[in-house]
This record gives C-alpha cells, structure tokens and sequence, in this order.
C-alpha cells in the first residue's frame, strides 16, 4: 500500500512547534488541492493542539517524505522555526498502524484521550468535502474508526477520571444521586478551581456558588461558568445550604477546623457533605475526615485515584494492540484482494494473444471448414490451462495479505505483467 | 352401601393420582439450587462484568421467582393453607417477596448492580426454608382468622422490607468506606451512587417499620380470641416490641437530623441481623408460642 504518512506530534516537538503547525479547517482546505497536481491521488490532514498528521496515497511507491514535511512547513510559513527532525514519518502498514494507534487514544497525551477520535473524523470529512480523498482514504479511515470504536467498547481505555478537576466531579456523581437537586461553593477562583466549577456545571450541578478575595476574579468566573458569588467575608453563612465545596485559597491557616465542620453538619439534614481541598497548603483541617458523612479529598488523594485510573488504562494496552493488529491484517487483506483481479485478467491477456498471434499465423494451414474448431479447440485448451491458477489465485484470498501479494508480484514478475493497474481499483 | 363403594374408592384413587407432593418435593430442592445459581451468575456479572452473565441474569432470576410462586401455590393447595404457619413456611414467603421486590427495584429504578446481594438474602433464607420445612396438613383452627391473615401477611412483607434495607445499608457502608479510605474497587464502580442507596434503604427501613407495626398491632388485637396459651411478656413479644422500638428510633432520629446516612444504615443492618437471631433463636428455643406444628 503505498500510504505516506508525516507529522509532528507531542511525542516528537514540543508544544511552541506544535502550535506552529496547526491547521485550521480553511487551512487544510487551502493545503491538500496543492498534493493533487503532484501527483498524489488522496489526501489527509488533520491538527489538535497535540499532533498534526498528513496522510497521503501516492499512484507510485515513492518516498516523498521531504516535500510533504516543506508543503506543511512552507503552508505555515514554519520553515526557519521547526526543524525537519521534528517531523515523523511512516510508510505502508507502518503508517495504517499509526493511524489506527492513534484512534485508539493509546498515542494520546492524556492514555484513552477521547477526543482525538472526532477529531481524525473532522479531518476527513474536510478532505472528502473538497474531494481531497476517496476509495483508499475512505477505506483506510473508516478502518481507523472500527478501531476506534472497539477500543471504546471492548475496552476501559477512557474510562475513569484522569485529572483532578474530572476526579472531582466523578467523585461527587457516586455520591449525589442527582446533581442538579445540589450546590456546590467555590472558594478561590484557581485554575484547578475554575475547571472543576466548569465540570461540575457542564455536569448539571443545581446551584454554583464563588467567592474569592478579589471579588471581581469570583465574578468574571461567575460569568464564564454560570454561577453566583458571595461575599467572600459571608461565604460562612452559607455553608450549612452546599453539598459540595470547592477550596483553593492560599492561607496559612485553615478556612475551616474540624470543630467548623462539626457544627455546619450538625446543622445540615443531609447525610452527606463533600469537600474537594486543591489548596496548597491545605484549606481544611485533615480531622476534618473523620467526621460522619464528610468525605474530604486533597490534591493528593485525587492524584492517587488519577493514578489508579491511568493504570487500568495501561493495563488495557496489550488487548488494543491485538485489535489494531487485526484490523491491520484484515485491511491488507482487503488491499492485497484488490490487486487479484486485475491479475487474473492480464495473465488471461497475456495468454490470449499468444493464442491469438499463432491461430492467425497458422490459420491458413487448415481447411476453411475446420477454422473455426481450431479457434474453438485453442481456446478450450486455453481456458483448461488457465483454469486452475485462476481458482487458486482466487482462493488465495483467504490466505494471509502478504502471501498473496507474494503470489502476485511472482506471477507479474514471471509474466511481465507491470504493476497492478491503479485504474481498476479505482474502478471498484 | 354396596351401590357407594367404588366410588369412593374412585376419588381415592384419585386424590393419590393428582398428588402435588413429587412437585413440591422437586421445587423444595429445585429453588434453592436456582438461587444459588442466581448469586452465582449476578456475581460473574458484578465483578467480573462478564457479557453470558449479564445476558441471562434476569431471566433467570424471573425464571426463579415463577417457580417460587408455583411452589406456594402448590403448597397452599396440597396443605390445605398458605405456608405461613410454621417460621419454616414463612422464610419461603419472606425469601420470595424479597426476590419480588428486587425484581421490581430492577426494573424501575437506577439501582441497579444490587442483584447479587439482594439475591444472597434471598437464597439463605429459602436453603433454611428448604432445608427444614415439613409437610403440614393440619392448621390449628386458631389460624383460620382474618386477623391472624393481616398479622402473618404483613409481618412477612415487613421482614422482607427490613431485608432489603438490610442490603442496601449494607451496601451503602461498603461504598461508604471505599470513598472515605480512598478505594476505587469494583464496589466503587458498580454500586448506585451513596444517596440512592441510602434513600433505598432507608425507603425499605421505613416501610418495614409500617408493616411490622401493622402485624404487631394485628397481633395483639388478635391474641386474646386466638384461644392460645400466651403471655404478654413472651420473649417473642418482647423482643419483637423491642426491634420494632429500634426502627422507630431510628426514623425519628433521622426525621430530627440527629443521625445522618450512616447511623442509619448500620441500624438498618444490626436491626436485620437482630430480627433475624429473633425469627430463629426465640422460635426455636424460647418461645412458648408462635410454632404451631
């Protein structure tokens, strides 16, 4: 399969050139139509924040690997800030196993990472939209959703919270039965702090509460997450309403001591109170755990359950290498199918006309009742010798990909058949 | 008289023809195996999530609860009575309404995940019930009353409620430590979330409470025309009264916000274990009355 594939991505470039070479949808559009008038008959392309990657599949094995590195270069007008040994390259199945890593979310950044699955999808629907790709693209991405697909079924590879601000909202979901009948006060306006209040509403928390020293910090992410503020002096008097408390405050000494605690949950008829403590140093007096139905989580008891989670992960590894070395098996199957019938029919060319050639030149040694037996005798013979290798040629299709393609190439090569005709699989 | 004799050999005949015992014999030992399949096929499916197991556990476990149902009712035809006179008979009832209640709780709520335990309650007390039920024929006539009717059909509804809060407390503190110490197992992933199960149990702990008070009430009422042999301080009684107490306590303790979900919940359990020790020890080696075989 003669699949090229280059990109620069986390695990080669940092993010400062990986930015550099991110493509937006008006971009990639300006990009792929310039691979057509070089001679590459499909295209794609797509950019995430962590990895930009050009596939593309060319009518003759050539390893075009600096011109596709300089049109990504030369598009982003990067050339004097990204070295080429930034860029990564890889051919054939190498390239189809790459892609299909990549789907999978094993590649990722963050292990089972599910966003980059709609994002190879956005990138092809571009590339079909201008027409940039077609039978083999199509073929091959579609393969690398299958994959996709799986991994998200069969396996736990995104299951799981991997950060602290995720930690923290699963944490509440198996607590609370329903968190839109809850409230939740932020305290401090952090970064950690402001992506858990944003989970926390995108999860449907009922009532979002910030406060902060600097009033207007708490109001700005009031207005960026939906929620309301209070006064950060009387934030104390609203304790005993709130389900869930985020504290991320920088101080000395504790926000709350235990004895706070106490008295808030005397007050509360719920059973149950949930404490997230991102500060450094800590917000919350640690007695504070021992409370009956107070569930108190610091930086470093998310961490650990981050920890826990990445490790399931890992563990999945083995079974999605096993499913993408399926789906890499079954795609070169299909390919090395392609290429059989077109062989059947040049090999039957091939010998028809040396049938063809000797029945015309000796034609005329036999009576003119008897022409049209030898025509009919030669064929026959024909069809007899050719008959067998066409069923086994056939039936090697349940082999594996590369033993047919060996087959293949053997008889093109003993026949002097040429390569396999591009133009009947784009026939298909 | 010459005319009578063969029919009444006839009908003797057949009442040994139609006899339901060979059925009930294959059931009294049929059911508790099905629960234990039951346990075994919803703990493949909880811990170990495996697709043959979820495929088919509430088939069978609806399965099951049919057959239990034939099984009353062929006892109650063959005996003459429904199987609520000896605390043998009553653990079969206990045991199916248990396996009632969980089917409706899983098909109509979020709970779910909780098969495997309800199940254990469930086929414990239909092995006891299996294990020493006897084939009882005669009822006392003090039983055919009404009153006697509410008193045994709502004491076994309330212990099957007690049960399944029982469970769901049990549950919930499972979960409850997993949280507190930092333990994502698979109690962690597979559990409804702390509030469901708390507000399940605590469901169950209250309507438990209502049925038991009812058939307490129902008792007493009833006592004095049963014509029994009784004692208002009979260790049945009193323990009983005493249990019944212990629920009270803990609704109001809960209604007031003096006990949150925990309390409760380990009440919810220590009640169940008491009632149980109860429903056994007191029948069996203390109590004047309440055994009528």
């Amino acid at each position: 399969m003669n699949l090229v594939c280059v990109g620069i991505s986390h695990h080669t470039a940092p993010l400062e050139l990986r930015e550099r070479l991110w493509f937006s949808e008006q971009e990639i559009k300006a990009t792929l139509p310039l691979l057509n008038s070089e001679g590459f008959d499909e295209a794609v392309l797509f950019s995430t924040c962590n990895r930009t990657e050009l596939y593309v599949h060319v009518r003759q094995p050539e390893l075009r690997v600096k011109f596709l590195t300089d049109l990504l270069l030369n598009q982003k007008s990067a050339a004097d800030h990204v070295p080429h040994d930034q860029f990564f390259n890889y051919f054939a199945s190498g390239a189809t196993e790459h892609l299909f890593r990549v789907a999978s979310g094993i590649d990722s950044m963050i292990l089972g990472d599910v966003q980059i699955l709609s994002q190879i999808k956005e990138g092809f629907r571009i590339s079909q939209e201008i027409g940039a790709s077609g039978f083999f693209m199509n073929k091959i991405f579609q393969s690398a959703f299958h994959v996709g697909k799986r991994v998200r079924t069969e396996t736990v590879i995104s299951e799981g919270a991997v950060s602290v601000s995720y930690a923290a909202v699963e944490l509440a979901e198996r607590m609370f039965e329903v968190l839109g009948e809850k409230s939740a006060l932020v305290i401090g306006a952090g970064e950690t702090a402001q992506l858990t209040a944003k989970h926390l509403k995108s999860h449907g928390i009922g009532k979002l509460l910030i406060t902060n020293r600097t009033a207007e910090r708490a109001e700005l992410l009031a207005r960026e997450v939906g929620g309301s503020t209070l006064p950060f002096d009387d934030f104390g008097n609203h304790l005993a309403d709130v389900d869930i408390l985020i504290t991320s405050i920088q101080s000395d000494n504790y926000v709350l001591s235990a004895d706070d605690v106490r008295r808030i949950v005397k007050k509360r008829l719920a059973s149950t109170l949930f404490i997230i403590d991102i500060g450094v140093p800590r917000n919350i007096d640690p007695e504070t755990r021992k409370i009956d139905g107070v569930f108190v989580y610091d930086i470093d008891a998310l961490q650990g359950m981050i920890n826990e989670n990445l490790q399931k992960r890992q563990n999945e590894i083995p079974k999605i290498r096993s499913i993408i070395a399926h789906q890499v098996a079954e795609l070169y199957q299909w390919y090395s199918s392609l290429h059989v019938t077109p062989t059947i029919a040049a090999i039957r060319e091939h010998f028809e006309a040396i049938r063809a050639d000797e029945v015309e030149k000796n034609i005329n040694r036999f009576a003119p009742h008897e022409r049209e037996l030898v025509e009919i005798l030669t064929k026959r013979i024909l069809n007899k010798i050719l008959h067998r290798p066409t069923v086994n040629l056939k039936n090697g299709q349940t082999q594996t990909a590369s033993e047919g393609l060996l087959k293949i190439s053997v008889l093109r090569e003993l026949f002097d058949l040429g390569s396999p005709a591009e133009k009947e699989q784009n026939d298909d | 008289m010459q005319q009578h004799l063969p029919k009444l050999i006839y009908i003797e005949r057949r009442s040994r023809i139609v006899s339901l015992i060979p059925y009930i014999n294959i059931l009294n030992i049929a059911l508790p195996v099905l629960y234990f399949g039951i346990v075994f096929v919803y703990g493949k499916a909880f811990f170990s999530d495996e697709a043959w197991a979820r495929g088919i556990k509430t088939k069978i476990f609806v399965f099951t609860v049919v057959l239990h149902f034939a099984y009353l009712i062929l006892r109650t035809v063959e005996f003459r009575h429904p199987p609520v006179t000896s605390i043998y008979e009553m653990l079969t009832v206990v045991s199916f309404s248990v396996a009632v209640a969980y089917l409706f709780i899983e098909f109509r709520s979020k709970a779910k995940g909780t098969g495997y335990f309800i199940a254990i309650i469930a086929f414990v007390l239909q092995l006891i019930s299996s294990l020493f039920i006897r084939d009882l024929t005669e009822v006392p006539e003090a039983l055919r009353s009404n009153l006697f009717g509410l008193h045994v059909s709502s004491a076994m509804l309330g212990y099957a409620a007690i049960a399944i809060s029982a469970v769901f407390g049990f549950l919930y503190l499972m979960l409850y430590h997993e949280i507190k110490s930092n333990r994502f197992g698979v109690v962690y992933q597979k559990l409804p979330n702390l509030e469901t199960l708390e507000r399940m149990g605590f469901t169950a702990f209250k309507m438990g409470f209502v049925l038991l008070g009812v058939a307490i009430i129902a008792g007493f009422v009833w006592l004095p025309s049963s014509g029994l042999d009784f004692s208002y301080l009979d260790p049945k009684l009193i323990g009983t009264m005493l249990i019944w107490l212990m629920y009270g306590i803990g609704i109001l303790a809960k209604r007031r916000g003096d006990w949150k979900g925990r309390k409760v919940m380990m009440l919810s359990v220590w009640g169940f274990g008491i009632t149980l020790v109860s429903m056994v020890v007191i029948n069996l080696f203390l109590s004047g009355f309440h055994k009528f075989d």
